[in-house]
């Protein structure tokens, strides 16, 4: 049993971590409570993507030492080095995810230059005024 | 309505939780150097990369030769981002006030 | 020349989309002739892999020289190299007929929003054209990104509607990520080729089941699938008219597509017949989200909304085609993923064309508008008459291959779903067309001078009517067509085992 939590508690966690920012996606009220929920999600994605990488054992990071050149004196041993696939394709996911946020942010700015808050409910509250005034307008 | 909300979001929260422990049941343990993820593509990257790229870092071999694909469209990803803020945020107004003066 | 095609077709739109803001710099007016000629060159470049692919099979192209596992490869096969050209000719139509929108909508910005719209063209393409599961996903955020930025321009509400679209955006790119990811921690491959052949030991794994589930799910909030639908409404009717003109048809279609793509290239069809329950599930998911859409359509005065809910109607035709697991249903739902991008996009040009002459999107001011906009109301005729299943027009064969994927599956109560829903469609848009051709002219209080005034034709501009005429005529075509773009290109795309 403990050997079975010891091989998956890392996974748990970063489901745990996930579920805070699923949460605060869609549960809060507040647009920037929103935004910082995707980054948690993002980040708790991230991480469990990297800690598929992880060789117990020894390895360690996938630098080779040498000129670079490798002219066959250094004999390379697999389990010696990280897995660098997962490393690249996060490096890409944190990029993607900074963008969002960017672009996120961007809109939030909109947001509130339009409304003076970012509470969801009054944004709502402000808008069914709105409409209400429109069609007495008409 | 807002604590009817908020209840829905849990559940489906902890569904989606629950469905990922539930994946991770048979999972490889966390460090296995056997494991199919540590395995399969990734060990030629690791004995092959300085050889064939002659870059020690085998990151930096995979992000831009390998997959240097994909880093082209994570290059574009942040102009997108970028043109899509000047897009949104910049504003227009000198033709408009000439017009109207 | 030839063996590179494939590449052209992604680069030339990025390549335009890198040096666009370049060009606008100094020479605002050059930007969209600019445009215009990088989205030319994948029209010629995705026409000539279609014909590649139909004379000798499909093909693949290694990005950088890496063998597919290791590297990224295009593949094209038959479904793919029709979506590119779907995709590509639909992306050409709608930013010429962008011209006079952008004049309206965003003056200034041209530079801006050409860039954008070539990098939501490159991302829709890059999504059929890969190989590569995560390669997917960058381009998949490629294209949500411009699609971002490009709708939190439009009407007041817009930005809010974004927010929300990027949220529910970001949860379904991420459940994608995460199927990734228990995929790869499963087999070590992130190539669908590769992993088609290293899954069928796997499929009853708890990690290939759960990183289904994440896969279907993320597909099913990007495409709006019924309970997920909720934010693209919204986001399509606060969209400026030339920007939902082009993102409304393709991002739901191409998502379409990549649904297809797992469940029967990435999973072969026996995992998706009976080992996951899944075709039950969308089949289900699928009857709601027509009826839903066809209720809510009919429940909108306003054209546009009533459009998009029609979207999430037609969204659970191509699922429910998808859903009945067998060879008449999938050719159903791939021609009318086709068909339903032609009519979308012309219904979009035409709401386009109208608003720009200034009138209104309630149905009342539809009122005469065959006197003012002949042709672009033809159209419109052509596309209900499409909707609803009229034969010339190409609606009614995509229907068609679908009941009768759904009569083979012995799923009745699907097949009424789709007679019906063919119904509300007439409904929805007969009393459009009544109210544009038949309702009397001027009313009973107006004095003879004013209804002439009234029937002064005001037709929109050249740049608007080209591609209403050409997407309206593709409707009328593609429908006698079809018969021989089935054979061509369909029946391969559908798994041999149907």
């Amino acid at each position: 049993m403990l050997e079975y939590v010891l091989a998956k508690y890392n996974y748990w966690i970063y489901v745990v971590l996930m579920m805070i920012g699923l949460y605060a996606m869609m549960g809060k009220r507040n647009l920037v409570k929103k935004l910082i929920g995707m980054n948690i999600f993002q980040t708790s994605i991230i991480l469990l993507f990297v800690s598929m990488g992880v060789k117990k054992g020894g390895a360690t990071v996938p630098i080779l030492m040498g000129d670079g050149h490798g002219h066959g004196e250094q004999i390379i041993q697999v389990a010696d080095y990280l897995n660098p696939l997962p490393h690249v394709l996060m490096l890409t996911a944190i990029v993607v995810s900074i963008a969002t946020t960017g672009v996120a942010l961007a809109t939030l700015i909109l947001i509130y230059k339009r409304y003076h808050t970012l509470e969801e409910d009054e944004i709502m509250a402000i808008r069914k005024e709105a409409a209400a005034y429109k069609t007495l307008g008409t | 309505m807002k604590i009817w909300f908020k209840w829905i979001s849990l559940i489906a929260v902890i569904m989606t939780g629950a469905l990922l422990i539930y994946g991770t049941h048979d999972m490889p343990a966390w460090g296995d150097p056997n494991s199919p993820a540590n395995s399969h593509v990734s060990p030629r990257y690791i004995l092959e990369a300085t050889k064939l790229t002659a870059t020690p870092n085998i990151v930096s071999a995979v992000l831009a030769d390998y997959r240097s694909y994909d880093t082209l469209g994570e290059s574009a990803v942040i102009f997108t981002a970028s043109i899509s803020c000047l897009f949104l945020l910049r504003r227009i107004r000198k033709e408009k006030t000439s017009e109207d003066k | 020349m030839s063996d590179q095609l494939p590449a052209l077709i992604i680069i030339a739109p990025l390549l335009g989309a890198f040096l666009t803001p370049v060009i606008g710099w100094r020479y605002r007016q050059f930007c969209r002739p600019w445009a215009l000629m990088m989205l030319a060159v994948p029209v010629y470049a995705s026409i000539g892999s279609l014909i590649r692919v139909i004379s000798s099979g499909p093909f693949g192209y290694n990005l950088a020289g890496w063998e597919p596992p290791w590297g990224i490869e295009y593949r094209i096969d038959h479904l793919s190299a029709l979506m590119l050209v779907l995709i590509a000719v639909i992306g050409l139509l709608a930013t010429i007929n962008a011209k006079a929108g952008i004049s309206t909508e965003m003056r200034g910005k041209e530079p801006h929003f050409y860039t954008l719209i070539l990098l939501q063209i490159t991302g829709l393409m890059g999504i059929v054209i890969t190989g590569d599961l995560f390669n997917i996903f960058v381009f998949l955020e490629i294209s949500s990104l411009s699609g971002y930025g490009l709708i939190a321009h439009g009407e007041d509400g817009a930005p809010l509607a974004t927010f929300n679209y990027i949220i529910i955006g970001t949860i379904g790119a991420s459940f994608y990520l995460l199927g990734v990811g228990y995929l790869y921690m499963a087999t070590g491959s992130l190539n669908i080729a590769d992993l088609a052949t290293i899954l069928p030991d796997l499929y009853h794994s708890q990690m290939i089941l759960v990183g289904f589930a994440f896969f279907t799910t993320g597909i099913a909030i990007k495409m709006g699938l019924f309970p997920l639908h909720f934010w693209m409404p919204d986001a399509y009717t606060t969209a400026p008219n030339s920007v939902s003109t082009l993102i409304a048809p393709l991002m739901t279609k191409v998502v379409a597509y990549l649904l297809i793509r797992i469940m029967f290239t990435l999973f072969q069809p026996e995992f998706t017949i009976s080992i996951v329950p899944i075709a039950t599930i969308l089949g289900w998911l699928a009857v709601v989200a027509i009826i839903v859409g066809g209720i809510k359509a009919l429940a909108q005065t306003d054209i546009k909304k009533m459009v998009t809910y029609i979207m999430v109607a037609e969204v659970g035709y191509i699922v429910m085609g998808i859903s009945v697991m067998n060879r008449a249903g999938l050719t159903g739902a791939i021609l009318h993923i086709i068909n339903d991008a032609c009519m979308i996009f012309c219904l979009f040009l035409v709401i386009g064309a109208i608003s720009y002459k200034g009138h209104g999107r309630e149905i009342y001011h539809f009122q005469n508008l065959n006197k003012k906009m002949p042709y672009t109301m033809a159209a419109f005729v052509i596309v209900a008459l499409s909707m609803c299943g009229i034969p010339p027009a190409c609606g009614f064969f995509s229907k068609w291959y679908l009941i009768m994927g759904t009569i083979a599956a012995k799923q009745w109560v699907f097949a009424i779903t789709l007679l019906g829903s063919s119904l509300v469609n007439a409904v929805l848009f007969f009393r459009i067309i009544e109210k544009a051709y038949l309702a009397p002219l001027g009313g009973e209080t107006h004095g003879h001078d004013h209804e002439e005034e009234i029937i002064a034709r005001d037709e929109a501009p050249a740049s608007m009517l080209i591609p209403i005429f050409i997407t309206a005529a593709a409707i009328l075509i593609l429908g006698p067509l079809s018969g021989k773009i089935i054979a061509a290109v369909i029946q391969h795309a559908v798994p041999a085992i149907f």
